[in-house]
């Protein structure tokens, strides 16, 4: 349903810090399906090229190399907002704050519509964001978890056949996350909604029916949780483990 | 009494569809067009004859009195010094502003002084909008001056907007807040082509627990410039805050300049200016909600002069 094709991203030159002036590769020839209606976990250490993964899908980050192919179309070479009508959102890590602009305004735009019945329905349906947020801005006077919510509602509004979400939980509460899982996992199972999420949260690892462990811009293991764990056991021993590497005097403990 | 002209012009700045109902006072090429009062408030010409005079009786409240301004004459610089008096306890919306419609080649210009006297426990909402339209190639000038005098415990939100057709803009605010009263200033303004802007501002917190908001929104497309300078200072226990936010688009360019002096060892005074272009985030979030570049933009800019 959305296959990547040995894909690619290099970072340009210019974009380049001057210890590698000639660019980095973050994303090395990666293949994988993801299969309409599954919910897939992105996992991996820190700096190991999720995000950037999750934003060659959406185009927020172009292919330096391979396709991308979408219900049988090459999206390769579209644009964010093609890909968004094509029918895949992207929920930001750290969402973007405005100066005016509303939650209904995103809300409306998102689900093409500024009717009231359908955006409080939109709301309710999410649940976890009261009506009170519909005429608030979206600026910095927001906490961490309000915006949170609210982009994750802009996804849903938007109705997608795929939606990423970069690490949805971050500024979450810890009794928000239960119920954003459940959230996902209906919006999976009711509209068939085929389900990204970049996370390190046990809670959605748990939820998907794929892991995908992304190492070195490479994925390093495809499959349940199970098959994963004693991957990710290794890795916990080291939170940072890639700056850990090549320090001989550096150790890490569990 | 109105013309297509004169009914497109009030339209913009008052969003008026013909004669306003309730007080007002339409000027037209420097001559009045059309007056009204009410019970409660009054509209006299003043002694010298280069303004007017608008009395709001103490308790008048949920009144409003338009005073739109209608420059239409080629070659024409209208000049003119009002005066509100606005009585204790009152709570009104006054709506001013001035549209220039430019047919010829002259320039056309209008400098309206605004004095308000606002006095203790009033509330005063003031909006003003500044618009210049037409086919001619003239100038359009317009350089408003506000000097806004608040007793104790008063409230006045004033509302200042220039969105477009303006070629030269030069823009004085000058306020002093007494006890316990706020003043909230939001000033919106958009260039474009090779228009000037210049907002200069000097705000008192004259009085104890005195309180201030001072936005401005600036937009400078093509190879326009705007200026915005506001000196906040303190003079008693109060509070005050300058929110200055600049996008540039094309090859626009702003100075923003925010002072801050507290003269009372209990003043309390912030400030936060940006200048720069959209942030990349909001256009990847709004193209990320199915907006191509341009509607994305658009979006942006229309809230945050919103």
């Amino acid at each position: 349903m959305l296959e990547l094709i040995n894909i690619s991203f290099r970072t340009s030159e210019s974009g380049a810090g001057a210890e590698s002036p000639a660019g980095r590769t973050i994303i090395h020839d990666l293949s994988f399906t993801f299969e309409s209606g599954g919910f897939y976990a992105i996992t991996g250490p820190n700096g190991s090229g999720k995000t950037t993964l999750a934003k060659l899908i959406m185009g927020i980050n172009e292919l330096t190399s391979g396709k991308i192919i979408f219900n049988g179309s090459d999206i390769s070479n579209l644009s964010i907002h093609e890909r968004s009508n094509a029918g895949i959102a992207y929920g930001f890590q750290h969402p973007a704050r405005f100066k005016g602009t509303t939650f209904r305004d995103l809300l409306s735009i998102a689900a093409g519509s500024d009717d009231e019945g359908k955006l409080v329905e939109i709301v309710s349906r999410v649940g976890v964001c009261s009506l009170d947020f519909l005429d608030k801005p979206v600026d910095s006077k927001l906490s961490g978890g309000e915006i949170k919510k609210i982009e994750l509602a802009t996804v849903i509004a938007k109705n997608p056949k795929v939606a990423i979400y970069d690490e949805p939980d971050t500024g979450i509460d810890l009794w928000t996350i239960g119920p954003m899982v459940e959230l996902l996992k209906r919006e999976q199972k009711e509209n068939q909604t085929t389900t990204i999420v970049v996370s390190h949260n046990k809670a959605f690892l748990e939820a998907a029916d794929t892991l995908l462990l992304i190492r070195d811009g490479r994925i390093g293991y495809s499959g349940d949780l199970a098959g994963a764990v004693p991957i990710l056991e290794d890795l916990s021993v080291c939170t940072f483990n890639e700056l850990c590497q090549g320090e001989d005097d550096a150790q890490c403990y569990r | 009494m109105l013309n297509a002209i004169d009914k497109q012009v009030l339209k913009e700045v008052a969003d008026l569809e013909g004669i306003p109902k309730g007080a007002y006072n339409i000027r037209k090429n420097g001559k009045l067009l059309g007056r009204e009062v009410s019970a409660n408030i009054n509209i006299e010409t003043n002694e010298k004859g280069d303004g007017i005079i608008i009395d709001i009786k103490p308790g008048t409240v949920n009144e409003s009195v338009h005073i739109p301004v209608i420059l239409s004459q080629a070659g024409l610089h209208d000049t003119v010094y009002n005066t509100f008096i606005v009585g204790e306890g009152a709570d009104v919306t006054i709506i001013a502003g001035c549209g220039i419609h430019c047919g010829g080649k002259e320039s056309e210009g209008h400098s309206g002084i605004h004095e308000f006297q606002i006095k203790a426990g009033a509330r005063v909402k003031y909006v003003e909008k500044h618009i210049a339209i037409g086919e001619g190639t003239g100038r359009r000038i317009l350089n408003p001056t506000t000097k806004v005098f608040m007793a104790e415990n008063a409230q006045a939100e004033m509302e200042l907007t220039q969105l477009g057709g303006v070629d030269e803009a030069k823009r004085f605010n000058e306020a002093k807040i007494g006890a316990g009263s706020v003043l909230l200033i939001t000033e919106r303004v958009m260039t474009e082509g090779r228009q000037t802007a210049e907002s200069r501002n000097e705000i008192e917190l004259a009085g104890t627990d005195s309180k201030t908001n001072i936005v401005s929104r600036s937009v400078i497309k093509g190879n326009s410039a705007q200026d915005f300078y506001v000196n906040l200072t303190a003079f008693a226990r109060c509070y005050g805050h300058i929110e200055c936010d600049a996008i540039i688009m094309d090859k626009g360019i702003n100075q923003t300049v925010p002072a801050l002096r507290a003269l009372h060892s209990d003043a309390e005074l912030t400030h936060e200016a940006s200048i720069g272009k959209i942030a990349n985030d909001q256009l990847m979030k709004l193209m990320s909600l199915g907006l191509d570049y341009d509607a994305a933009v658009n979006r942006i800019i229309q809230g945050f002069l919103g």
